[in-house]
């Protein structure tokens, strides 16, 4: 019943479609079964006058009162009836395709509109290949599944049904011994395919380990080739290589015995059926038309058995797919009864008491964490790495929730504040960025889609981007992301400064999104930057003491805790941690000026 | 990048040249090819033999109304279940071993190639390339070349067969029904073309849309931030439509195919029944049997018809694979040794490492000048002497040629004009085997190899002992954290290191170059974001491995830089300053000024 749920669900609206073509499918397998009959016709019906095995209204089409027009009546009616066949099949397979593909096309949609919509902590556990799989490959697999494997089995299930139903108004012991074989055809498919799903495992882990090897030998080239390793990684890629290759050769092996085998299985029940067929015709009650009728029926019988067989037995996969993608589709949205409050954020933020903890860590990230900022302050928020700083941003934005204590916006707490809404009037810019696979300009331009090329050039330039971007050979319409050219990290973290400049939002927070440029320009973009937002709210997040330097106010967090607060000056006479990190930071140039100085003298 | 483009490949015409190329694959496993090929045409005469046999029974049993030839008919079917099963068996085996053997020297003769050829290669060749022809393309091959090859001729056979025996037969009606063939392949031709087209536009629809996942999924949290959920679904959803449309487009055309050929065939089956028919009725030489086997025939013919389309379509596309391989496994190595320093030092693939003298570690650049194949000027006139076991730190912006100048030191590339002298010699006096062999590399976004933390610092030296490696780590303060994990040295890193911070894989690469003695040490340090504590073991680290030997470091550390015996700043492939630290910062120039900045 939950498996059913699970098929039903996704073809929703569009289930009359698969019906229909069951349905085709089914009369054409009737169809099929009949075309044996037209030479038993000939031979019994036509040459001797004994009975034919077509249906009565066929028989009364195809009578002619000479032997030569009754054959031209046959040969006029065969044409016309294959026609009807191909028309139904051609219909057949478009309602099928039809049907799949808009199942996938379901699936696609639903799928990726739930992974925007999960929640940051979901995405921060999970691994992206896994779910790209299970949205591609997953679908894939059941779409292959309800368009092909499935309409396969059914397809199979009424060809030998009506094969037997036409063999027995023929010759019913005849009939019988024609399937004498079929179950130990049909278990010998299903069972090794059953067997066999543990080899080809293994045959694609080979590939995958070979895969892997290789995959770091050319993305570790240059420490190859520094430590003059090449004769080492050839041995390493050849062994992985034949043990691929000794695994794919087993399995092959296998399928010479099986297809052998069941081959060896088949050709008896031909011979046996063929044999006891030409008793039964020189004993009476069958003639050689039914004969020739039998010998095509056999091949309806025993070769899509093995194929069912076969089928039935790789079933499993499908099953699995349709659970993988459940896990994702079952996961609660973000955004399911979320808050509807939508008020225009002015920029004075407070954290009262706010402790935060992961339900499966037993350490909180955050302890009581309380300070205020006013409208247009910048503060800096200091701290070593797991010192909770980030916590406390993605607390901010509801990205992380759950706190206990409460943080407001201009008095209001966050909680009653609409997600979106929030992050729409916060923004962030991200220590590791991310661009999308579209250009420049468009990556520039994304938070206002009408934004003029005067516009993305003046917010590149702010960014100190735009000598950058004017270098690549493409300018502006250079791609960037999974199709184009990989920019470098500080260059990726300017164009995400540019593209946060052409959005005016009340309260920014850089999570320490100067990192990766060097600190001669990181001054020049704060320096510029802090002329651009002057009534902003701006949170600074870094460990670098030198870009904290100039905040109104600044906050250092250890384990979880504010363990100080203050400004530059009153921090470092109050020698705590802020001074102890500076000490470390800059020492060796206070050392030098000292050295210097004596140089000097 | 068009270079690099699949699709620039697919020309149609057959190319023998290339095919002549893989032949050289194909010889060794000659007798694996003839065996199959025997058991091959035995299938096909088994194929054309089957309804002869019945055939037998038919007119000699049952139209003579006699039980006298059963036995000989129960004995021709005994003997031809018994022949089928064995040939099956072997065509399957021989295939395989065929498919397997070629896809895996393929491989082996890529991967070779790939690992002499010099760095440029890689500078120049997406990642995902060189993948593709080591994976699919050398499957894709494997796979026409041995069942592709085989079907074919069993396709071929088969056909020559049925004609021949129906020629035999009854000339007027074989060559009635025959008549059909010709439409039967033009169709099927015209169609498998298409229908090859429609589906190479769906796969790249789809990995339009396997990229598009990948971009919800990996930039999640900036999507959130900047609530561009919906936004993101329309593009999707235009991505989605597309695909769907592409797919149910092909499928109609698809679905075109099989009717098309089944109705054709219609009407050769329909020729036999009239014309068969009367031929039965009239003439006494042409039995009951004869027209079953006429009309079995007709439906024999659909298989091999239909299949050697697709194999024909299917050679297309492997010759496109055979060309990409062949480039790789073609690709010229353009960093060669001279003929006398070959003799001297050995090959690539037998270096005679008993003639390496030791390295001493002066560096000396004679007037080099630098110019990427289709760049601008790096260096020009560049001079620059190194002492053995001097560090240079190497300052300036990016692109001021800071990494050319290791490169060059490395022997990734050679310099357009002047010369690198090592130890007063000539570069391309020794072989680039020797220096490698010399030569440590430390990149601070390090790359690790899955396997245990032990194999990964005996990569440095691959005969290092157990001992000599826990030294190592110890020295660079790397055994602390290593003793922490569960399974110690043994632990795996995962694929990539992924197992590991990336403060503790820098210190892993450190203990591998300090574990391989380097007499010349390349550092290219990143501006990396490690917190405060870990920089200060990584600063130890770097002290440790930089003692004694030659170093160049790419410097982003200003402790790195200060205590360098020698700071060169660079601007646009020149030196601008060079000096110590305390010389720099008195001239109060350009490094006076960079650093100066860190600290405002």
């Amino acid at each position: 019943m939950k498996r059913y749920k699970q098929f039903s669900k996704w073809m929703k609206g569009h289930l009359y479609l698969y019906l229909f073509a069951v349905g085709v499918l089914f009369t054409l397998q009737y169809f099929r079964t009949l075309t044996p009959l037209f030479i038993q016709h000939i031979v019994d019906a036509i040459f001797k006058g004994e009975p034919s095995a077509l249906p009565q209204f066929i028989q009364r089409l195809i009578e002619g009162d000479t032997i030569r027009q009754s054959l031209l009546l046959v040969a006029i009616f065969s044409i016309a009836f294959t026609f009807i066949r191909v028309i139904f099949i051609f219909v057949h397979r478009v309602l099928t395709s039809v049907f799949a593909e808009r199942v996938a096309y379901n699936m696609r949609n639903t799928i990726y509109n739930k992974l925007q919509n999960l929640s940051f902590s979901y995405h921060s556990k999970a691994e992206t290949g896994d779910l790209i799989q299970r949205s591609t490959t997953d679908v894939d697999t059941f779409r292959m599944f309800i368009s092909e494997q499935l309409i396969e089995v059914m397809r199979l299930i009424f060809l030998i049904s009506f094969a037997v139903y036409q063999m027995s108004r023929m010759h019913v012991q005849l009939t019988l011994i024609t399937l004498i074989t079929a179950p130990i055809v049909f278990s010998s498919a299903f069972i090794y395919f059953i067997y066999v799903k543990k080899i080809f495992k293994r045959v694609e882990e080979a590939e995958a380990t070979m895969t892997t090897t290789l995959q770091e030998n050319v993305t570790g080239i240059r420490v190859v080739k520094a430590f003059a390793n090449e004769h080492f990684e050839m041995d390493k890629f050849d062994k992985t290589s034949k043990v691929f290759r000794n695994e794919s050769f087993t399995l092959l092996k296998l399928m010479a015995v099986f297809w052998s085998a069941t081959d060896f299985i088949i050709f008896i029940q031909y011979a046996l059926t063929a044999s006891f067929g030409v008793y039964f015709t020189l004993t009476g009650g069958m003639g050689a038309g039914e004969f020739i009728a039998f010998l095509a029926f056999v091949g309806m019988i025993v070769w899509p058995l093995r194929q069912l067989g076969r089928i039935i037995g790789d079933f499993g996969k499908t099953t699995v797919a349709l659970d993988r993608i459940d896990e994702i589709i079952n996961q609660p949205s973000e955004h399911e009864g979320d808050a509807s409050k939508t008020p225009d954020i002015q920029g004075a933020v407070a954290f009262n008491n706010v402790s935060f903890q992961f339900d499966d860590d037993d350490k909180p990230l955050l302890k009581n964490v309380s300070f205020t900022v006013d409208k247009g302050e910048t503060i800096a928020i200091v701290g070593k790495t797991g010192s909770g700083k980030s916590t406390l941003i993605n607390l901010m934005v509801r990205l992380l929730e759950n706190q206990s204590g409460s943080i407001t916006f201009d008095g209001v707490d966050i909680k009653d504040i609409n997600k979106k809404h929030l992050r729409k009037q916060v923004g962030i810019i991200l220590q590791e960025p991310f661009l999308y696979s579209r250009s420049i300009f468009a990556n520039i331009g994304i938070m206002d889609q009408e934004a003029d090329r005067d516009k993305i050039f003046k917010a590149a330039s702010i960014a100190r981007v735009h000598d950058d971007i004017v270098g690549f050979e493409a300018g502006y319409d250079t791609l960037v992301g999974e199709r184009g050219v990989t920019l470098s990290g500080g260059q990726k973290q300017r164009v995400a400064i540019a593209r946060m400049l052409l959005d005016n939002k009340p309260v920014l927070i850089f999570d320490d999104s100067l990192s990766a440029v060097d600190t001669e320009t990181d001054i020049q973009i704060r320096r510029a930057l802090s002329s651009y937002w002057k009534n902003t709210t701006v949170f600074i997040i870094t460990h670098r003491i030198v870009t904290a330097k100039e905040a109104d106010k600044i906050i250092v967090l250890d384990e979880g805790e504010i363990v100080e607060a203050g400004n530059h000056e009153s921090l470092l006479a109050s020698d705590g941690l802020y001074a102890e990190l500076w000490d470390i930071q800059s020492s060796i140039a206070y050392d030098f000026q000292k050295r210097h100085k004596k140089g000097g003298n | 990048m068009s270079y690099f483009e699949e699709e620039s490949y697919t020309d149609t015409s057959f190319d023998f040249a290339v095919w002549k190329k893989i032949f050289r694959y194909m010889k060794p496993l000659k007798k694996y090819f003839l065996i199959g090929f025997i058991a091959v045409v035995g299938l096909a005469i088994l194929d054309v033999a089957y309804p002869l046999i019945n055939r037998f029974a038919i007119d000699h049993i049952i139209e003579a109304n006699s039980f006298r030839l059963l036995p000989v008919f129960i004995g021709m079917f005994v003997i031809y279940v018994i022949l089928i099963s064995i040939l099956v068996f072997t065509f399957i085996y021989n295939a395989g071993k065929i498919q397997v053997e070629l896809a895996f020297s393929i491989r082996k003769d890529a991967f070779t190639k790939l690992q002499e050829l010099p760095f440029v290669y890689y500078d120049r060749t997406p990642v995902g390339w060189i993948m593709a022809r080591m994976t699919s393309d050398s499957r894709n091959l494997s796979d026409i070349l041995s069942w592709g090859l085989i079907d074919l001729s069993w396709g071929l056979l088969m056909m020559i067969g049925i004609s021949i025996v129906m020629l035999i037969i009854n000339f007027k009606l074989a060559v009635i029904t025959l008549s059909i063939l010709p439409v039967l392949v033009y169709v099927s031709i015209y169609f498998r073309k298409r229908i090859l087209k429609a589906f190479r536009n769906i796969r790249k629809q789809n990995s339009k849309i396997t990229g598009a996942f990948n971009e919800g999924i990996t930039g999640a949290k900036t999507t959130k931030t900047l609530v561009l959920e919906e936004s993101n679904y329309r593009d999707f959803d235009r991505l989605t439509h597309t695909m769907k449309d592409h797919s149910i487009r092909a499928a109609v055309f698809a679905g075109l195919y099989f009717p098309t050929i089944l109705f054709i065939a219609s009407i050769a089956t329909a020729f036999v029944f009239y014309f068969g028919g009367l031929e039965a009725n009239t003439n006494d030489l042409f039995t009951v049997g004869m027209l079953y086997v006429f009309v079995s025939y007709v439906g024999q013919f659909f298989e091999p018809v239909m299949m050697l389309a697709t194999i024909l379509a299917r050679f297309q596309q492997a010759q496109a694979s055979a060309e990409r391989v062949m480039s790789l496994i073609e690709q010229e190595v353009d960093i060669t040794d001279r003929q006398e320093v070959i003799e001297k030092y050995g090959t690539f693939h037998s270096p005679k490492k008993d003639n390496w003298e030791p390295l001493q570690g002066d560096v000396e650049f004679r007037d080099v000048s630098f110019k990427y194949k289709k760049g601008e000027q790096v260096l020009k006139n560049f001079n620059l002497k190194v002492h053995r076991g001097q560090s240079v730190a190497l300052v300036g912006h990016t692109g001021a040629g800071k990494s050319t100048i290791v490169n060059l030191i490395c022997r990734f590339y050679e310099p357009t004009g002047g010369e690198i002298l090592v130890d007063g010699l000539p570069m391309n006096d020794r072989s680039v085997g020797w220096l490698h062999d010399k030569l440590g590399y430390v990149l601070q976004s390090p790359h690790l190899f899955s396997g245990t933390i032990m194999e990964n610092i005996r990569y440095g030296r691959l005969d290092a002992t157990d001992e000599a490696v826990v030294a190592a780590a110890k020295m660079v303060e790397a055994d602390a954290f290593i003793k922490t994990f569960e399974h110690g040295y043994q632990t795996e890193v995962g694929e990539g290191g992924a197992r590991l911070s990336v403060g503790q894989k820098q210190l892993i690469s450190f203990a591998r170059a300090l574990i391989a003695n380097p007499r010349i040490l390349i550092l290219d340090e990143a501006t990396s974001s490690v917190d405060t504590q870990t920089e200060k073991v990584i600063q130890h680290a770097i002290e440790t491995v930089m003692e004694g030997r030659t170093t160049f470091v790419i410097a982003h550390r200003l402790s790195t830089i200060v205590n360098a015996d020698k700071i060169l700043v660079l601007e646009h492939g020149k030196i601008m300053e060079e000096g110590t630290h305390e010389a720099l910062i008195k001239k109060r120039g350009l490094y006076y000024k960079l650093y100066t900045n860190q600290f405002q």
